[in-house]
């Protein structure tokens, strides 16, 4: 052993009991910046035990004290080098309202991931429908569900209101919130799967579009394709492009896992991950409450026409959104910034 | 920030940091266990709040059950995201099980985790949670040295043990009037060679935890060390042991390994 410990410890105890005192000082005003005196009083009294630190390690035996330095170090060292965002900054509510225009923003910027979750909904969808139209056999296996096999009943009893006591805004409510819980699980599930390189997701979405392909031939096959467009539509310009979004996020967390070590900016690329679960899980309570509240009530009710119409409008509102918000902004940017990779 | 990032490497116990000014720290980690207490405490917490709150709820709704309905399925859903997201963000990376536990989650980097990592971390549950009970994050946990789930993967963050630390204090050993180990030098210094950091540590655990542990535990424990000690590391004259109990061997021993200024006197 080549440190006297204890009188390294009587001469050392003084600076370690400033570092102290001074990291618990700023530890208690979280959101501060250092000023430039403490920024210098931290930095020496850092550097100082960062050798003691050195010193016990290579030259003693005790384990503990060198416990306690280490934990001295790690405290000052984050404090030096972690810029924590400042109380303005996260209180600012005009700040928590960008999400309105950073999500069609981000889903621009992203669209490549989109377009391939389009690709294999629509792959999945096509399979779906052409096995149900050159395959009965393979509805019972596509469609488990009997009321998927055989819409005739099921579109008797809605018609015929005889899931009417389901119809009570009490009930519609209730079921509103489990759609939107169960939707936004699904859809969140279809994002975290990008963590198995985007497989998970694809499958995911290709099994979705394979339920979707083989429910709509099914309907129109057997004469009820417009009671479907009415009771699907206007949920369902909602609900099938989020999930959409979801594979989006999924498959946009594929490629930030595989291109970790060249990502500049990890931070960014997990806001925008965030953001778009953030935007598929607002439109998902939109979906929720208008299955529930206006999917569910059919003609005479509401005439067919009039629910095909209100999807039509909600497409248009939701295409417009995407598509333009934000847009002036971002070109705006893109003329003062160099621009990303991904634009 | 500085522009140079940090290394990093792991064992399973523990994590260490080269700064970019070249100093070098450990942070242990955390083990799967106290994480699934610390996460069944959690997952207490929050079933007692939505209960409870689902209680008040009804109790307001009474006439509208509906409506009650809705608030608690999707409050319970909010909360039962929002809990870890938002006080992991905003309390130092701990929830209120974490912090009982003495756990921390920390960015991999070894500073505090920031608000987009927490909720990264939190909503990658819904995968880490499948097919039933944390299967695959506690595999993904198990598996990998830093003991990250995915979600910790993909949100470059690790959990650390934080016990409570304070500076030393001088220990009792250090403190011997007389040591009779002191009067043999040659195999004195032979012990403090021979001695590795985890035996030391092993030793002062001991010594320190003298009051925690069981009659019958104690002396198993000291007559182990002791045995090994003396066996394998630093034979003493046996006339000199027979005379000390393995705890007093073991006092000896740890004032050897460190006491220094006693042996430089011998040596002196």
């Amino acid at each position: 052993m080549i440190l006297d410990l204890e009188r390294f410890q009587t001469q050392a105890r003084p600076r370690w009991s400033n570092l102290e005192s001074l990291l618990a000082a700023l530890e208690g005003r979280p959101g501060h910046r250092l000023n430039p005196v403490e920024a210098e009083q931290l930095q020496e009294l850092y550097a100082q035990a960062a050798a003691d630190l050195n010193r016990v390690t290579h030259g003693a035996l005790a384990p503990e004290l060198r416990q306690y330095l280490e934990r001295l170090v790690a405290r000052a060292y984050t404090e030096l080098h972690f810029v924590p965002p400042t109380r303005s900054e996260l209180w600012q509510p005009r700040r928590w309202l960008r999400i309105f225009t950073l999500f069609p923003e981000t889903f621009r910027r992203q669209s490549r991931y989109f377009a391939l979750a389009v690709l294999i909904t629509v792959l999945g969808c096509a399979l779906g429908g052409l096995a149900v139209r050159y395959d009965p056999a393979s509805v019972d296996v596509l469609l488990p569900a009997d009321y998927l096999r055989n819409p005739e009943q099921r579109v008797h009893e809605e018609e015929q209101g005889k899931n009417q006591d389901l119809h009570s805004t009490q009930s519609e409510a209730a079921f509103s919130a489990q759609l939107i819980r169960h939707n936004i699980e699904v859809a969140m599930l279809a994002a975290a799967l990008g963590v198995t390189f985007g497989i998970g997701t694809a499958l995911l979405l290709f099994e979705n579009g394979v339920l979707l392909g083989a429910v709509a031939v099914r309907y129109t096959q057997q004469g009820f394709g417009l009671f479907m467009t009415a009771w699907l539509l206007p949920h369902g310009v909602f609900e099938i492009p989020s999930i959409l979004i979801a594979g989006q996020a999924g498959f946009y967390l594929a490629r930030v896992l595989l291109r970790r070590r060249e990502d500049r900016d990890a931070r960014q690329s997990m806001r925008e991950w965030l953001v778009l679960i953030a935007g598929m899980a607002m439109m998902l309570v939109w979906a929720g409450m208008m299955e529930a509240f206006f999917s569910q009530h059919h003609a005479p009710v509401l005439p067919y026409g009039f629910k095909v119409a209100v999807g039509g409008a909600e497409l248009a509102l939701l295409t417009v959104y995407l598509l333009l918000i934000g847009r002036r902004m971002t070109d705006a940017k893109a003329h003062t910034t160099v621009p990303s990779e991904n634009k | 920030m500085t522009g140079s990032q940090p290394i990093r490497w792991a064992t399973t116990a523990e994590l260490t940091i080269v700064t970019p000014e070249g100093v070098l720290f450990r942070l242990p980690l955390a083990g799967p266990a106290s994480r699934l207490y610390a996460m069944l405490l959690d997952i207490t917490i929050v079933l007692g709040t939505v209960n409870g709150v689902g209680l008040l709820v009804y109790w307001i709704f009474a006439k509208a059950p509906g409506f009650g309905v809705m608030v608690i399925t999707l409050g319970e859903f909010a909360i039962g995201f929002a809990y870890g997201a938002l006080l992991e963000g905003f309390w130092n990376g701990q929830t209120i099980g974490k912090r009982l536990f003495h756990l921390r989650v920390i960015d991999q980097a070894g500073l505090p985790l920031r608000i987009e990592q927490a909720w990264v971390r939190n909503l990658m549950r819904v995968f880490d949670a499948l097919p039933f009970a944390y299967l695959v994050g506690g595999i993904s946990a198990l598996s990998n040295p830093l003991m990250q789930r995915f979600g910790d993967r993909v949100a470059g963050t690790l959990v650390v043990r934080q016990t409570p630390l304070v500076a030393p204090g001088e220990e009792s050993w250090t403190r011997q009037k007389y040591n009779s180990f002191m009067d043999y030098p040659t195999i004195a210094m032979k012990l403090r060679r021979a001695a590795t950091p985890e035996l030391a540590s092993l030793i002062q655990d001991a010594l320190r935890r003298r009051t925690e542990l069981a009659a019958y535990a104690r002396r198993e424990i000291y007559r182990e060390l002791a045995t090994y000690l003396q066996s394998e590391i630093s034979p003493f004259p046996d006339e000199l042991v027979e005379m000390l109990s393995d705890e007093q061997y073991l006092i000896n021993a740890a004032g050897v390994l460190f006491g220094d200024q006693q042996l430089s006197r011998v040596h002196g």
